[in-house]
């Protein structure tokens, strides 16, 4: 199963106690790390992993059940993900530049986003593949694209995301990287 | 892939343990979503278990061989009725599912160790 996120990434560190044990006010230490959480692409980032996340355990759920009888494969889209996302991107960019602040990803029937930015899928069946005398309505090779398409998805979010932490992380140390 | 083999491996198997007369059943293994075992909720909805692993009871062929002291009045002896050709088609398809699990095992390995990069 794979690993998400918690409800702020940076959030399950230490952080909030060293700010605090700087001097900092504990409200005034957790509006530091919500700044650092909302910014750049960084929430954008994290909604991409959550859903790459969330989409693998559809797959490998599917693929499981390639021998199953009467299993219809499940799935959600990844484009109308995408494009919604780029529609909570435009209305970030059009309230401050895009720069911090936090992501409004409304809830569509596919995705729905809990408290805590966590999300839900309710995944559909697919109705494009062949029918199997099984009933069983798999198909291997396009699960196995949507596998390493989603993967693909999953490591360049995370690959973005960690150089953003290392440029934090140098920035906090005064180093240059 | 153990039920096939035993299917092959006992296609001409006419007595039982005890040594009576009593053909071999092809196994039939049957599958279903879901993981019971799982200690999670979630995770019960996902994944695949084995549901039963079922005889066929019906699946004798009568094979003429009259010098068989199994043989019956007409001289017919009860064979298993297990198609060999059929069986290691299964046990192709059995194959590549498990090589599509592994590889899904895999990239689920992969993803996870990314994300612990990101604390590394």
């Amino acid at each position: 199963m794979p690993v998400l996120l918690g409800e702020g990434f940076l959030e399950t560190g230490r952080m909030p106690v060293l700010l605090v044990a700087c001097g900092l006010r504990r409200d005034r230490a957790m509006g530091i790390i919500d700044q650092l959480n909302s910014a750049g692409a960084m929430p954008v980032l994290e909604k991409m992993i959550r859903f790459a996340g969330a989409r693998h355990t559809l797959i490998t759920h599917n693929i499981a059940n390639l021998e199953t009888p009467n299993f219809q494969p499940l799935d959600v889209d990844p484009a109308s993900f995408q494009a919604k996302l780029a529609e909570a991107v435009d209305d970030r960019r059009n309230v401050n530049g895009g720069v911090s602040g936090g992501l409004e990803f409304a809830s569509t029937r596919e995705v729905e986003v809990l408290s805590g930015g966590r999300l839900v899928l309710n995944p559909r069946t697919s109705s494009g593949n062949i029918l199997m005398h099984d009933r069983n309505n798999r198909d291997l090779e396009r699960t196995m694209q949507a596998l390493v398409e989603n993967a693909s998805m999953f490591r360049v979010a995370t690959d973005l995301l960690r150089s953003r932490t290392t440029m934090l992380r140098n920035a906090m140390s005064e180093r240059v990287a | 892939m153990a039920v096939i083999s035993a299917n092959i491996a006992n296609a001409d198997t006419i007595l039982d343990s005890s040594g009576n007369l009593n053909p071999y059943k092809k196994r039939i293994l049957n599958f279903a979503p879901g993981d019971p075992s799982s200690a999670d909720p979630v995770g019960r909805q996902f994944g695949v278990h084995v549901s039963e692993i079922g005889k066929d009871e019906n699946a004798i062929r009568l094979k003429y061989e009259p010098g068989s002291k199994y043989a019956d009045e007409n001289g017919y002896v009860p064979y298993p009725d297990i198609n060999p050709q059929l069986e290691q088609i299964n046990a192709m398809s059995a194959a590549r599912a498990y090589e599509a699990n592994v590889v899904a095992a895999e990239t689920t390995k992969t993803m996870m160790a990314q994300v612990l990069r990101l604390i590394g």
